[in-house]
């Protein structure tokens, strides 16, 4: 009987981690963001399920992809990466989709300060809930240890605004971040919340089979918190890694081609561990 | 008293690498790789180091051009023929001195 119902349990489980996972998380992903001095950045653009390698989605291409680089209280210059961007096929384990690369010379780079990655995807229509999505993602890189515009908005139609450096975290900090949508807070937007727990192989275009996580359930695949009544959430981050944080349907477009559009921002940021 | 970076961003005695210190000088050149040289201040909290007198040495230390960092603190001039020098002087424990021979494109 016991064994039995444990068996059912764990099938009930392995049907829940199986089960197409909601939180989509448009990945805007380079190995390092905090960089001592300018290097080559190779970048990937995935549409996927980063905290079970799993179905992978095809984002429509890719419309913007651009930096906004600022140091100290600088000018902020834009400087438009969408040339350099490649067609690639992303594989994961049981799934494959278009996705993007991007090596970025570093001569790009070299002059210090934040580099504030905006990509703007096109939309991936689901067909299951008959609706186009539309993540906007966020990625800050900091090059020689003078801060920029990290906390300053892009002025997208709808983002996440770090309030905590998002290059700059230790495992067990807390990541604060401040939902705008049109550049107005977005009080009580759910925010979902994944760990990157299948390692990115950037030769292989793939996340890596093995997770770095054991979940004993579903629910703690993707994680949710909701905006206070200034936009604000406060997420503590308990592994070093990705982590990456979508704001649901927050920006202003609710339509697309005469279907219902969620327009989420994005923005991923990395935690190191305090040796 | 510097701690070196492996290529060019050094970063005044007061803060160790990666340290929360408010306030330490950050100090980098490149080489345009047309004659001339640029260089980027700054601190470590983000704030300016507009105005902040560079003084180009030659290899015996002798000041052959001294200059302000502009209003994004920057600044570029004519690469030096030989051995050379560039210093931020931002004052005691704020001061950073870069060797022309790291300095690469």
């Amino acid at each position: 009987m016991k064994k039995l119902s444990l068996a059912a349990l764990g099938l009930a489980g392995a049907m829940l981690l199986a089960a197409p996972a909601h939180a989509h998380f448009m990945m805007t992903y380079t190995p390092e963001t905090a960089l001592e001095k300018a290097a080559d950045l190779d970048f990937r653009i995935v549409f996927t399920h980063p905290a079970e390698a799993g179905h992978m989605m095809d984002m429509g291409g890719v419309k913007e992809f651009y930096a906004l680089h600022q140091r100290g209280d600088g000018e902020a210059k834009k400087i438009d990466f969408k040339s350099l961007l490649k067609e690639v096929t992303w594989k994961n384990p049981d799934s494959s989709a278009p996705a993007f690369s991007a090596l970025i010379p570093r001569k790009e780079l070299r002059s210090m300060g934040d580099y504030m990655f905006v990509m703007v995807p096109g939309y991936y229509y689901e067909k299951e809930e008959d609706v186009y999505m539309q993540q906007i993602t966020k990625l800050l890189v900091n090059v020689g240890g003078i801060p920029g515009n990290w906390n300053m908005p892009a002025g997208l139609p709808c983002e996440i605004v770090p309030l905590a450096k998002p290059y700059g975290l230790w495992t067990g900090n807390v990541f604060q971040g401040q939902v705008l949508s049109n550049g107005k807070p977005v009080a009580g937007a759910e925010v979902e919340v994944e760990y990157m727990s299948h390692a990115p192989d950037l030769k292989k275009n793939a996340l890596s089979p093995k997770s770095s996580v054991n979940y004993p359930n579903g629910v703690m695949v993707t994680q949710a918190i909701m905006t206070d009544a200034n936009g604000v959430f406060t997420f503590g981050l308990p592994k070093a890694g990705w982590w990456g944080f979508a704001a649901l349907g927050v920006g202003p477009d609710k339509k697309h081609d005469g279907k219902e559009l969620s327009q989420d921002a994005v923005i991923w940021v990395q935690a190191v561990d305090m040796k | 008293m510097f701690k070196i970076f492996a290529g060019l961003a050094l970063i005044a005695s007061v803060a160790l690498p990666g340290g929360a210190y408010a306030h330490s000088a950050i100090f980098d050149c490149f080489d345009n790789g047309d004659g001339t040289i640029s260089c980027q201040g700054g601190y470590s909290d983000g704030s300016s180091a507009s105005g902040v007198s560079i003084k180009v040495k030659d290899a015996k230390g002798r000041i052959i051009e001294e200059l302000k960092l502009d209003s994004n603190s920057e600044v570029s001039f004519k690469k030096p023929a030989g051995d050379y020098k560039v210093m931020f002087d931002g004052g005691e424990g704020h001061s950073i001195e870069v060797d022309g021979k790291k300095i690469v494109q």
